[in-house]
């Protein structure tokens, strides 16, 4: 009988501190494409993101260690929706980093539904601004990059004729509308789009296509591998006008593409020689552990992390739950935050407004900066 | 101008298309296994000369030989150590498939973790286009990716028709039984279809390493037109298949003359349909009746 008791108490004590040690970490999820053409978008975003946990862990921001739990979306919406149930109703995590348009926006609903704030840092379709309250966006979307580069396109460069190919899913559409909406107030035109299928690879014909338009500017608007397959046989099949594209663009690979070169493309605009404390501290251990300049989208999920652990810390420290509901709350309730970048603050529809900066594809991994351009 | 451009570019993809779809006909035709991991072959033999040559830093020439030997083996060793122990124990259609399409999944995930998962292609001069007349651009790799396909699709004719092993293949796809009784062995043949048809993806996986990149990706893409290609052409008929496939990498590109660019890959599905009503036998399949 005491053997049985004893064996219960001990059970019951093993239980309870399992439990006690499970609630050390903090746990939030992330949805990115880990496998697939586009995972090496994955990579990069886990890259950033991690780095941020390690930053919050050291500085012992919050009560227990912060953990990101991956989930592989394959940049599909419907890999993306069965990976943020897992996250929401399994794991109950109260935070979930997103990425593509695509799966940001399958993902929304149930972010609104279970009351989980879900965060983009990679997606830039103009419609991820209305995904209701819970879905944040810490990257300038579509409307803001598509401008600011017809912009210097056409005011800086003199380029009048526009011809864009696009992916057909969300992300090409909303790139089309953009352009169609911002060329003619600038006296420019798109002259021909042509659309192009997730999963083509073949593109002679639509660079003979391209050539036949004789446009002055090629907007590339895919992204993956994609987008580096499109660029070499444009190239290749004799293309020669100024090809241009988004944040899309800032993956090592393009980078150091050879027919890449002289690309233009946009993203938002980051200082990075700042001599603020967390820009300084995150380009600085970024190029120690990769042997690499950050890009935008490494900074992007950078401060997605960082904004979590602020809003989290606040919280604690209020003696509150970490919950969805409590993190919306207090992101309204905090008027900037101190994020890479600089001192940023939110939007009322949860995206962060930032300049946007024109940089040309040179071959040094990040590329140059040839121009800086306010969000409009 | 375009039409002739679009009909230049449809020939170079046409051939490539007619190699690939030409093994998977063949070995499907010969052994009657839905060999699904050939776009894995084709996978592995694009990054393994890429490797070669630009990782390890071979004369192209020892590439194309890696290349070629990898397509083989790994064909060969699927036959050998997948498909016959699934036979034997005689394992359905289905179970074939699902084996296949499971081992394209680990190889695109293996090559994936070895080689990056991001997009690779092979320096080369030769995938630059020229302007030959006003209007037209062909690259050196257009011309040959043809004369490549013409010289395999020869040779291969050569050893089906004038070889005993060669013989031996087709008459493996009509009656395995009968085989036997000339002293074949169809366990034997079989492999020999395999490290055949493996080996008819190589010159198209380097081409297209060279030409338009690669990815772990790139094998379902590939895959996708060798099926539509070898029902097109009449199941079984080499000489359908290659037709097949040059017909589609034709018409992709042809499409975009008149219609949008986002029909090119529509186009193979709608030839597709239109052959499976229309003439269900393909380009030069019997008529079957059931």
């Amino acid at each position: 009988m005491l053997r049985k008791t004893l064996s219960s108490i001990a059970f019951a004590v093993g239980l309870a501190s399992a439990a006690s040690v499970q609630a050390e970490d903090i746990e939030i999820g992330a949805v990115f494409p880990l496998s697939g053409p586009n995972a090496t978008y994955g990579d990069i975003f886990m890259s950033g993101a991690e780095l941020a946990a390690k930053h919050v862990n050291e500085d012992g921001m919050l009560s227990g260690d912060l953990k990101i739990l991956y989930e592989d979306s394959q940049a599909l919406p419907q890999q993306g929706v069965v990976a943020m149930n897992k996250l929401v109703n399994v794991e109950g995590v109260p935070y979930v980093l997103s990425a593509f348009t695509g799966v940001s926006k399958a993902i929304s609903t149930l972010a609104q539904r279970s009351e989980t704030v879900a965060v983009n840092g990679g997606g830039v379709g103009p419609d991820l601004a209305e995904l209701g309250e819970y879905f944040w966006n810490v990257i300038p979307l579509a409307n803001n990059e598509v401008g600011a580069l017809a912009r210097y396109a056409v005011e800086d460069l003199g380029h009048k004729r526009f011809t864009l190919v696009y992916v057909d899913d969300p992300l090409g559409e909303s790139i089309l509308n953009e352009l169609e909406k911002t060329l003619p107030p600038l006296g420019a035109e798109l002259v021909e789009s042509h659309s192009i299928a997730a999963s083509a690879q073949q593109f002679s014909g639509v660079a003979a296509r391209v050539r036949s338009d004789n446009p002055d500017v090629v907007y590339v608007a895919s992204y993956g591998s994609q987008q580096l397959q499109i660029v070499k046989q444009l190239r290749d099949n004799g293309v020669k006008a100024q090809i241009v594209s988004y944040s899309a663009f800032s993956v090592p690979e393009l980078q150091t593409q050879e027919e890449a070169q002289g690309a233009l493309f946009t993203t938002q605009s980051i200082e990075w020689d700042s001599e603020d404390p967390v820009t300084k501290r995150f380009v600085n251990d970024y190029e120690a552990e990769h042997d690499n300049s950050p890009t935008s989208y490494i900074a992007n999920y950078y401060n997605a992390v960082r904004v979590f652990a602020l809003l989290a810390q606040a919280l604690e420290e209020q003696d509150k739950e970490i919950t969805g509901a409590n993190l919306l709350a207090q992101r309204k309730a905090t008027g900037t935050f101190e994020l890479v970048g600089g001192e940023v603050s939110f939007q009322e529809n949860g995206t962060l407004l930032a300049p946007i900066q024109v940089l040309e594809v040179d071959g040094s991994g990040s590329g140059k900066v040839v121009s800086v351009k306010t969000a409009e | 101008m375009l039409f002739l451009q679009l009909l230049a570019n449809g020939l170079q993809v046409g051939a490539i298309y007619a190699l690939t779809a030409a093994g998977f006909s063949l070995i499907f035709g010969s052994t009657k296994i839905f060999h699904f991991a050939h776009g894995a072959t084709f996978a592995i033999a694009a990054y393994l000369f890429h490797f070669a040559l630009t990782g390890l830093g071979l004369h192209w020439t020892f590439a194309v030989a890696v290349s070629a030997t990898s397509a083989v083996v790994f064909g060969v060793l699927l036959d050998r150590f997948m498909y016959a122990p699934i036979q034997r124990h005689e394992g359905s259609f289905f179970t074939v498939f699902v084996a296949s399409f499971g081992i394209g999944i680990v190889v695109q995930n293996l090559l994936g973790s070895v080689f990056g998962r991001g997009f690779m292609s092979v320096p080369t001069p030769l995938s630059n286009s020229v302007e030959v007349i006003p209007g037209l651009y062909l690259s050196p790799l257009n011309g040959l990716a043809i004369l490549c396909a013409i010289a395999c699709f020869a040779a291969l004719h050569f050893f089906l028709t004038r070889t005993f092993t060669g013989k031996g293949l087709r008459a493996l796809s009509e009656n395995p039984e009968l085989v036997r009784t000339f002293g074949l062995s169809p366990r034997r043949l079989s492999t020999y279809a395999f490290a055949l048809g493996s080996l008819l993806v190589v010159p198209g996986a380097i081409f297209t390493a060279a030409g338009t990149g690669i990815n772990p990706a790139v094998g379902h893409h590939v895959m996708l037109i060798s099926l539509a290609a070898t029902i097109v052409g009449g199941i079984g008929s080499l000489r359908g298949a290659a037709c097949a496939g040059l017909l589609i990498g034709v018409a992709e590109n042809l499409a975009m003359w008149k219609l949008g660019t986002q029909w090119s890959e529509a186009i193979t599905f709608a030839i597709l349909f239109f052959f499976i009503i229309f003439k269900p036998s393909g380009f030069f399949g019997r008529a079957t009746v059931s």
